[in-house]
């Protein structure tokens, strides 16, 4: 018998195709052999052409017809490939294939224009019965009832939680009667609306759906009824009453003491009354107070309970809510049974809407990131309003799935109406067509159709009854079921995008896989053990060649031996011929250098001469490194500030390290253009003007600053790079007091002598005046430090001096490295210094005064200007007219004009002293700029806002190359965000809000707060990048930023406080680009410095904006149109739309983009003490300091001079370090009257104790050396969240 | 602890039938080597020549590596790349050669294949460009049996390098 191994399933293998003739000859010569050829023939009868696989060893090699998998080979196809993140694979042809299923299965219309009066109110119907059947399938009226009985019960049971359980008893019971009374109401509904139904049935005399309604009673016994209702509402008054008389027992008590005490003071009174009759002089004042009290009120009595009242109330509500006794119980039921009247028995009308109905075609569209990729077959309505198309949609993708819509279209007979747009979500890698189910989806329209014939029409009023009362307006509403997944090819294998790269940001490694080379990288290992495993548990077809390879794997091996070898032997007999371990090469500390140096690790990034030897390596050179490694694993909150502010530190290094790596890549991405300088080809034009150039008159008096060539970084040698400063001008300096006396002499002198001038020509002043003429009013000269080397002008003449001279300094930067990363992370300031210069005469020897000139020079600071040294790199130069920071309290000094005032007060009206120094810096020779990171970054915002932000951009930036328009801004993830995200009404910190200050001190106060967070470039924090804006509780968190994080904070808390706030976008003096906070002020317009606290009007002349570009909040961004873009010349009204292009109009709606800024901000108050501590050590340190400077003579302390600067630090604080009243101002001088003191406050917020040094080291007060005695307090206010304003006031003195 | 130094250029390719060409190399080592510094990859610029018989990159190459051991001497692998007058990339060759063991300056040429494909894929080839390429391209440098494979050869590649050795003599390997 021969036997079929097929049929007994076994697999058999497909047998080699020879042609049957062949096979025949071959059977008939074996045949013929002496034992048949038995050997030959396989058990099936026929000849054996397969292997067998029950062979251990097979008796011929298995040769395959197909190729071995590594040296399979694909045909590629040329085309080019440029890298579109786009697509899941980064480009179009990619080998993957994704495969997403839409399946459209039917569409139920719950309100249509075509429905009759019928539909709506059998629709109502359903939904009622729907909302019937999920409440009884529910049974919490049953479930409430059940409690209610039980709970007296449990009530008896335990008496401990007496009281607790009688709330819970009352509480119950209210719940219970709400559900009954909605029961009930519900039941009434249905039964309402079936007899509407039925009314409109009989009134037109057909049927148009099948829905019937069976009520069916259930009988009750009236007797037994009543004594449930009587015993019910029994309980409830019983219940009610017990309530009563708790609160009756508490009341009467109460009423009790009440009494008790308004009987005692009337005869208190009344006692008194007769006192006051007898001696009416002797009345102690306790008495006349007794009089004098208001008489009590007489207590009312509490009412008792009213038992009948009470029960009618109850019965009353169970009147309302409850089924009568006697009643028959009523269950509905709702079937499909009735017949549909045919259509040719039906009038015209509804003849004609039938037939409309199944006219109407309904198609679904779907569109896969907004591109229709396919739509289903237009499909007639049918009567009841349903659709079923019950097909699924094979989507082939190539690009990462943004969105998928379906939109459901009415196909009309011109036209196709839009019904409804649906998103589909997109599903997620593990939800795949086998496992999907389907999902409701509501979709309604506003589409307006109007009745037609029987049809109740959508958007439109309509009645059910003829008289045309109780008017309803029903929209077009539906259910489209649906579902969208990925697809399973036939292995069953999803076709899915790989997770790792699903999100689109993550594009790197889709470059990767364009890249064989990258590409290439250990296999994954295989585990031998999870194998045999699955093996076993699977149970394959040995048979099966598909599983050869595995069979011979797991099965020619015994199972122990595989166990054995837990391990992969990489390189056999690598070890025997190593040179060294592995631990050796992970010792040696000489490649770790170098690795490091080579993975740009900051602090051997440029690590210039690596040794040759491990031997003359520095012994510490990694303890720094190691340090910090160590020191980033344990963060952990500290108790104390400068702690905390370390802890800061770290997590903005942190943050930082995360930003670089994040940004490493899109730096290394090199474009075209990073890699060919291709100088523009002058056009005609352009000789042309350089012609006409020639003809120009020379303006040598007008000198022009040349252009300059770039130097790149290699280029540079040391010592050769220099600061350029150009000191032009000095104004409205401070006077000496003394001085100033004699100038106001001489004015009135001047008046004096001008009406004289008639009669005395010639005459001058006498000798006195002269003398005290020419004691100069101050003589004034600058001082510029950076990285303590100092250079500075000669002395001025005056208040108002010109200086017109250059000064040089040498620029020292780490590791000669002048590649402009590391020029951008330099936090290095130029301090420029305003001093006077005094003449103090030595010579105490009266007999030598005539022969020996003995002077000494001391100088006298009066201002001073900060400018980070990264301003002037990133804006290679910087000119301009600045405004000094002078101190508030400046001993000895008076402003000229406020002189002048008191003299000719009706000129002047403004009282601002500012002092202002003209000049002109560069790096010499001028430094390469860092370009920014041109890359797109990748975005969560809508496509199409990008881009309509980015054509407002490119617009406006064609039209007014000079003015900075930014709609968008790149945020700490990498990310682009919409600016107005940014915007949002942000809490004011807690200690400023506890002040209850008026709105106005409030902003400004609000603003010293910003202002006293440290500001850090953001070149400095993330060098090489970009603008990166972080948002407020990042920020607060970081405690370091620019001057838009400055004003994105400023601004938030403004409109916290109700203001009308705007960023502002532009350029000013000396920051270069920036930003501003503008607010309106009534007519005005004041611009917020926020990284100094400072405003200034719209129309003040020395306001520091110079080019406003665009402004910005929460609703819009706004671009400068104006032909003018200082702030003096423009309109300020952001209605006026030639003023100002929005980004958002009315062609283009806001989209309301949600903020991305927290709910709220978190203020942490500071500690008090730790603050103190910090003063104190602060002032130690600084002390220290100041002794070290002057080493080579005695530095004494003056203790009383340092306790009243002490005092009046605070009330500095409290004035913002505005001008203080002349009120202290006296007092300070009489105070320091035995002394002649110079000194200034200073106030700064907190980075580090290095900056205060720096900052205290820059007034050169130290370098007095004629000062006897020196005075310095410090005291520091801490605001929440840890912003310390810091305040050094330092002084010399001299008797 | 052997440390080499590689420092040079890939100089160009010859012998291809066009030469706009451009390629991407790679270095690939044992698991005994490990880079201190320099790119272990790279990709050099498409070059467009006009008269010559040859595409010339001038690509630099830089790498410090560290060694224990002798096993997996460097090599270093190509792929020749074909940018048509359509802007089109095809693959033009594939090949690899071992760095020198010797210091000093070596001026080497890399010959290289590619894989010739069925007949309609090379008439396909003729006509419209593109070509069979390894699905698995460690096969470029890994000593599998690959007499399967049918292959054309290409042009060649040139290289200049030279090497700088360090610390093998004191294991008595001499150089």
């Amino acid at each position: 018998m021969p036997r079929f191994l097929e049929e007994e399933g076994l697999y058999v293998g497909v047998r080699p195709s020879v042609a049957n003739r062949n096979l025949n000859k071959m059977e008939n010569r074996l045949l013929h052999e002496p034992d048949k050829g038995r050997k030959w023939f396989g058990e099936d009868g026929r000849l054996k052409a397969l292997p067998d696989p029950l062979k251990k060893n097979p008796s011929r090699p298995f040769m395959t017809d197909e190729q071995e998998p590594y040296l399979e080979t694909v045909f590629r196809k040329a085309v080019m490939r440029e890298f579109d993140y786009r697509y899941i694979d980064g480009a179009i042809d990619g080998t993957g294939r994704y495969q997403l299923d839409a399946d459209i299965n039917s569409i139920v219309f719950s309100h249509h224009h075509l429905f009759s009066r019928e539909h709506v109110l059998a629709t109502r119907l359903t939904d009622l019965y729907q909302d019937y059947l999920a409440r009884k399938k529910k049974n919490m009226t049953e479930f409430l009832i059940e409690k209610v009985h039980i709970l007296p019960i449990i009530t008896l049971c335990c008496q401990k939680f007496l009281f607790k359980l009688h709330c819970f008893c009352r509480h119950t019971r209210t719940v219970k009667d709400k559900e009954e009374e909605m029961d009930r109401q519900l039941l009434k509904n249905i039964i309402h609306t079936w007899k509407e139904l039925k009314s409109i049935r009989e009134f037109q005399n057909y049927n148009n759906t099948p829905i019937k309604l069976q009520v069916i009673k259930e009988e009750t016994s009236k007797k037994e009824d009543q004594l449930h209702w009587k015993q019910e509402i029994e309980e409830e008054v019983g219940e009610l009453q017990e309530d009563f008389e708790e609160n009756y027992r508490k009341e009467l008590e109460r009423y009790k003491e009440d009494l008790d005490r308004y009987e005692k003071q009337q005869a208190a009174k009344a006692q008194e009354k007769k006192k006051k009759k007898i001696k009416e002089k002797e009345m102690s004042a306790a008495d006349r107070e007794l009089l004098n009290e208001e008489d009590l009120l007489q207590p009312v009595m509490p009412e008792t309970f009213d038992v009948k009242l009470t029960r009618e109330k109850v019965k009353a509500k169970a009147m309302a809510i409850r089924r009568r006794p006697g009643e028959p119980k009523l269950f509905p039921e709702l079937s499909n049974t009735a017949t549909i009247t045919p259509t040719n028995q039906c009038p015209r009308g509804e003849q004609q809407r039938r037939d409309d109905v199944s006219k109407t075609k309904v198609f679904v569209k779907i569109l896969f990131n907004d591109k229709e990729v396919s739509r289903t077959p237009s499909k007639p309505l049918s009567q009841d309003f349903r659709v079923t198309f019950g097909q699924i949609y094979n989507l082939k993708i190539v690009q990462w799935p943004e969105s998928i819509k379906f939109q459901i279209f009415e196909a009309r007979a011109l036209g196709n109406d839009l019904l409804a747009d649906l998103y589909a979500g997109i599903p997620d890698p593990s939800v795949t067509s086998q496992s999907v189910q389907l999902e409701e989806m509501d979709f309604s329209t506003d589409l307006k159709i109007d009745k037609t014939n029987e049809g109740v029409g959508s958007g439109v009023p309509f009645t059910f009854d003829v008289h045309g009362t109780n008017t309803m307006i029903l929209m077009t509403t539906g259910i489209l079921c649906s579902s969208v997944a990925w697809a399973v090819d036939s292995d069953g294998t999803p076709l899915v995008p790989p997770t790792t790269s699903i999100a689109p940001t993550n594009y790197y490694n889709a470059m990767k896989m364009m890249d064989p080379v990258a590409a290439i990288g250990a296999s994954g290992v295989v585990d031998l053990d999870k194998l045999a495993k699955w093996f076993q548990e699977s149970r394959l077809d040995p048979n099966d060649p598909n599983n050869a390879d595995l069979v011979f794997m797991l099965g020619s091996k015994s199972t122990n031996v595989m166990q054995s070898r837990d391990f992969f032997r990489l390189e056999q007999l690598q070890q025997e011929f190593d040179l060294a371990t592995d631990e050796e090469m992970a010792i040696n500390r000489r490649f770790r250098l170098l690795t490091l140096r080579d993975n740009e690790i900051p602090e051997f990034k440029n690590y210039k001469m690596a040794p040759a030897y491990e031997r003359e390596l520095p012994r510490d050179l990694f303890m720094e490194y190691e340090r910090k490694q160590r020191e980033e694993e344990r963060i952990k909150e500290t108790e104390d500030i400068e702690a905390h502010r370390a802890a800061v530190n770290r997590f903005m290094q942190r943050v930082r390290e995360q930003v670089m790596r994040r940004f490493r890549l899109a730096q290394h991405q090199k474009r075209l253009e990073d890699v060919v300088i291709e100088e523009v080809v002058p056009n005609i034009g352009i000789v042309f003007t350089r012609l006409l150039h020639f003809g120009e008159p020379r303006r040598p008096l007008r000198p022009i600053r040349k252009e300059r060539k770039k130097v790149t970084a290699t280029a540079v040698r040391g010592e050769q790079v220099k600061i350029l400063l150009n000191i032009i001008r000095a104004s409205s300096i401070p006077i000496r007091k003394s001085a100033a006396g004699c100038l106001l002499y001489w004015h009135q002198g001047r008046a004096k002598s001008l009406s004289k001038v008639s009669k005395s020509v010639g005459s001058s002043f006498d000798n006195q005046e002269q003398i005290l003429l020419f004691q100069p009013l101050v003589r004034p000269y600058i001082e510029v430090m950076f990285q303590r080397n100092t250079v500075r002008t000669s002395v001025g003449d005056g208040p108002n001096p010109s200086f017109n001279e250059e000064l040089e300094l040498p620029l020292k930067v780490t590791n000669d490295d002048y590649s402009s990363n590391n020029l951008q992370s330099m936090n290095d300031i130029v301090y420029i210094n305003l001093f006077d210069e005094m003449v103090v005469d030595m010579s105490h020897d009266d007999r030598e005064k005539g022969t020996v000139v003995h002077q000494k020079l001391e100088k006298k600071w009066l201002g001073s200007l900060e400018i980070p040294f990264s301003t002037i790199y990133l804006n290679t130069k910087i000119d301009g007219t600045f405004r000094v920071n002078t101190p508030p309290v400046l001993l000895g000094y008076v402003y000229e004009d406020a002189m002048k005032r008191s003299d000719l007060e009706s000129v002047l009206t403004k009282t601002e002293h500012n002092t202002y120094i003209s000049m002109f810096l560069t790096i010499e020779p001028q430094l390469i700029t860092p370009e920014p990171v041109r890359e797109r970054f990748s975005t969560n915002e809508d496509e199409k806002l990008l881009l309509h932000a980015e054509k407002w951009q490119q617009e406006l930036t064609n039209k007014h190359p000079k003015r900075l328009y930014k709609p968008s801004v790149i945020d700490v993830n990498g990310k682009s965000v919409f600016v107005t995200r940014y915007f949002k009404p942000l809490n004011i910190p807690d200690d400023i809000k506890d002040l209850n200050l008026t709105t106005e001190g409030t902003a400004e106060r609000v603003a010293h707060y910003v202002s006293m967070i440290p500001f850090v470039s953001d070149t400095v924090v993330f060098p090489g990048l970009c603008d990166i804006w972080s948002t407020c509780d990042q920020f607060l968190r970081m405690l370091a930023g620019d001057e838009e994080e400055h004003a994105v904070l400023l601004m938030n808390y403004f409109l916290h406080l109700g203001k009308r706030a705007y960023l502002l976008i532009g350029s000013a003096i000396p920051e270069g680009p920036t930003a501003y906070v503008l607010t309106e002020e009534g007519s005005d317009f004041w611009f917020w410095n926020a990284s100094t606290g400072e405003h200034f009007s719209y129309h003040d002349s020395n306001c520091p904006v110079q080019v406003v570009g665009c402004i910005m909040n929460q609703d819009n961004v706004w671009g400068n149109i104006q032909s003018y873009e200082k702030p003096v010349q423009m309109d300020f009204n952001i209605a006026n739309t030639s003023a100002w292009r929005p980004i958002f109009s009315r062609s283009y709606p806001s989209p309301m983009l949600g903020s991305i800024q927290p709910e709220m901000l978190q203020y942490v108050a500071t500690d008090k003490k730790h603050a103190e501590d910090l003063q104190e050590r602060i002032e130690q340190h600084l002390k220290n300091k100041i002794m070290d400077w002057r080493s080579r003579t005695l530095t004494r302390w003056n203790r009383h001079c340092t306790k009243i600067m002490r005092k009046l630090l605070p009330i500095l604080e409290e004035s913002r370090g505005q001008e203080i009243s002349q009120h202290h101002l006296e007092e300070l001088e009489k105070q320091f009257s035995a002394y002649k003191v110079s000194g200034f406050p200073m106030n700064m917020p907190f980075v580090d104790l290095e900056k205060l040094v720096e900052a205290v080291f820059s007034t050169g007060v130290h370098t007095q050396e004629s000062a006897e005695e020196f005075a310095l307090a410090v005291y520091i206010h801490a605001y929440n969240n840890s912003v310390l304003s810091v305040w050094i006031y330092v002084a010399s003195l001299t008797k | 602890m052997g440390e080499v130094h590689v420092i040079g250029q890939i100089v160009g390719a010859s012998g291809f039938p066009d030469h706009s060409l451009f390629c991407k190399w790679g270095i690939h080592t044992g698991g005994a080597w490990k880079v201190l510094s320099g790119l272990r990859e790279g990709q050099t610029q498409v070059d467009n020549p006009q008269n010559h018989e040859a595409a010339f990159w001038s690509h630099p190459i830089d790498i410090h590596f560290a060694t224990k051991g002798l096993q997996g001497w460097p090599k270093i692998h190509f792929q020749v790349w074909h940018q048509d007058q359509y802007g089109r990339n095809e693959l033009y060759g594939y090949g690899f050669c071992h760095l020198p063991t010797s210091p000093g300056i070596h001026e080497m040429e890399c010959s290289t294949w590619r894989p010739t494909g069925t007949f309609f894929q090379q008439v396909s080839q003729f006509f419209l460009g593109g070509g069979p390429q390894l699905k698995n391209p460690d096969l470029i440098y890994s000593g599998a049996d690959r007499y399967k494979l049918h292959t054309i050869a290409m042009g060649k590649v040139h290289l200049r390098l030279g090497l700088i050795l360090r610390n093998f003599d004191r294991f008595g390997i001499e150089c």
